[in-house]
């Protein structure tokens, strides 16, 4: 059947003398294989060295061993279900959380004027607000740590004008603290939330506002009911992507918090780096990956489901 | 200038003060007389950067820095343009499919691709190799490269190209005299962010380093973890220097904003 239907198609395709349809057709689809030979290079690069180790975690995250030579190793669930049981984990998975979404809620608030600030300002101003914002991307997130550090010392500037406000009789333990892992993992992705939220107040139609002042709203009431509303979809990328990142931060937590924030990541490079647990280490991995894909999914899909569901498409 | 729009301006100063600060308390910190990191500083002295001459390893982890850096961008420019050119020029098909594919490494957290990494790479004899480090980070920058090409390709007249072709040119002069120069800007401004990307990272670092291949963000990383000293100022300063220099660069040929997906309208 295959066959004859193939060579039936060749019999039409063959004669000489008048392929006029058969070449426009082949005109107007360029031909993609010298394309496939540019990419070959980074597919396979990509594919053997992030496709292939991703996997092998995968692969070795449902072996059970005892011993660090791999002896007596067998499939099992055993790694997932210590995981799931141990209450250590599942209190340093709790912190993470946690964590991630205070340092969210932090961004969004300090975020969201200077994001409202940029979609009402001159062009010139606005380029000079993103550069500014945007830098320190661009600095290492260590030196960025180390300036919280000191800002953050018993003596250091913020105890001192929290004690100078009268807020305080004594100074904090700032440092080392779940309090200094928010402010630093805050500070780190403060620009994606800007940026989210920005892009999505770009694309408000300024006759709305408009509108709605000539009919009489104030700006209170012009805020709440067109830039707010409207501006959501941003405010969700900004929280989604501020969390999924601090849920997989270890730099930050191991600075701001050392040991005594015991979350996720530092928990998971102890168990690789440290103890040389690679198989119980590439689970963690696992659920730490799982785990940001399911909030960053259940969040987005909560606001989706919502009333505000006109304000997404 | 009303009453809200004063007080939304003075919540964005502090806003954009917040996220300046730490790189702002750095840099007088690293000229501080004591002996131990405080801020404000205590005097005023250059003992500090003196002391960078007399630390060998900072000395070390800095030329290791950039050389991997320069390596890692220059391999990652080269997949990443010859992708981004095959994607926009070419019909190819699941094209979408395969752009997400080539900037997944950004979704994948890097703890977690450190840790993929250093298993894979242990039973291949690579991990702590110079080799094993410097693929780590060409992952880590292609995504970067792919979305910059990307866009500096999205205004591409491909006219250009077979004018050249019909003018008598073959495809290595088209590529060399036309596309490339038209798309040099893009490349560059990839290039000096996988420079960056890489001369940043510590992440995945952390898990490719042996004694030949430490960096600088990773004897930073150290040095904050065993002992607070000021020599991490000034070494810190030293970073915040080199970084400015290329966001300056950076900025004038593409945009800083852009580049994190904030889009100027």
């Amino acid at each position: 059947m295959e066959a004859a239907r193939a060579q039936n198609h060749q019999k039409r395709v063959a004669p000489e003398g008048q392929p006029p349809q058969q070449e426009k057709r082949a005109k107007k689809r360029k031909p993609w294989a010298p394309g496939l030979l540019l990419l070959t290079p980074i597919l396979l690069f990509l594919f053997g060295f992030f496709v292939v180790p991703m996997l092998y975690i995968l692969y070795l995250s449902f072996i059970s061993t005892d011993s660090l030579s791999g002896e007596g190793a067998s499939y099992s669930l055993s790694n997932y279900i210590t995981l799931f049981t141990d209450s250590y984990y599942l209190n340093s998975l709790w912190i993470t959380v946690k964590i991630s979404l205070l340092s969210s809620l932090v961004a969004l608030i300090l975020g969201y004027p200077i994001a409202l600030t940029m979609a009402k300002a001159s062009a010139k101003m606005r380029a000079l607000i993103t550069l500014l914002i945007a830098s320190p991307l661009l600095v290492s997130i260590v030196v960025r740590n180390f300036g919280w550090y000191l800002l953050l010392l018993p003596n250091g500037t913020v105890n001192t004008l929290l004690m100078d406000l009268g807020l305080i009789s004594k100074p904090m333990n700032l440092l080392f603290s779940e309090v200094g892992v928010i402010i630093g993992l805050s500070n780190a992705y403060l620009p994606f939330m800007v940026l989210a939220i920005v892009t999505s107040l770009y694309n408000i139609d300024p006759s709305l506002e408009k509108a709605s002042a000539i009919l009489g709203a104030s700006p209170l009431r012009n805020f709440l009911s067109i830039t707010l509303p409207l501006s959501l979809p941003g405010i969700v990328s900004g929280c989604v992507l501020v969390f999924s990142l601090s849920m997989s931060a270890y730099v930050t937590p191991a600075l701001m918090g050392g040991a005594n924030v015991p979350v996720m990541p530092v928990v998971v490079y102890d168990q690789i780096n440290n103890l040389l647990q690679w198989t119980f280490g590439s689970a963690l991995s696992y659920v730490l990956l799982g785990t940001t894909l399911l909030s960053v999914f259940l969040f987005t899909r909560g606001f989706e489901k919502s009333k505000f569901k006109e304000v997404f498409r | 200038m009303n009453a809200i729009g004063k007080l939304r301006g003075a919540l964005a100063v502090i806003g954009i003060i917040y996220i300046l600060i730490p790189l702002i308390a750095v840099i007088p910190a690293s000229f501080t007389k004591a002996s131990y990191p405080s801020f404000p500083p205590e005097g005023f002295s250059f003992q500090w950067y003196t002391k960078i001459l007399e630390r060998p390893e900072f000395i070390d982890a800095f030329m290791n820095s950039l050389q991997f850096a320069v390596l890692a961008a220059l391999f990652a420019v080269i997949f990443g343009t010859l992708g981004a050119l095959a994607i926009a020029k070419y019909d190819i098909p699941g094209k979408s499919a395969i752009t997400s594919f080539l900037t997944a490494p950004l979704s994948v957290p890097q703890l977690v691709l450190g840790i993929a990494l250093l298993i894979y790479f242990t039973p291949l004899m690579l991990a702590g190799t110079s080799i094993g480090f410097l693929i780590s980070h060409i992952i880590i920058c292609i995504p970067y490269v792919i979305r910059l090409v990307l866009t500096g390709l999205s205004g591409f007249d491909y006219n250009l190209e077979k004018a050249g072709a019909i003018l008598g040119a073959n495809p290595w002069t088209v590529f060399w005299k036309i596309t490339l120069p038209l798309i040099r800007p893009a490349i560059i401004s990839g290039g000096l962010f996988a420079f960056l990307t890489s001369f940043d990272n510590v992440t995945v670092s952390l898990f490719m380093i042996s004694p030949e291949t430490r960096t600088l963000p990773i004897e930073i990383f150290s040095t904050m973890q065993d002992a607070y000293n000021p020599i991490v100022a000034s070494v810190s300063s030293v970073v915040i220097f080199i970084s400015v220099i290329l966001i300056v660069i950076l900025e004038k040929i593409h945009g800083v904003g852009k580049v994190f997906g904030g889009g100027h309208h």
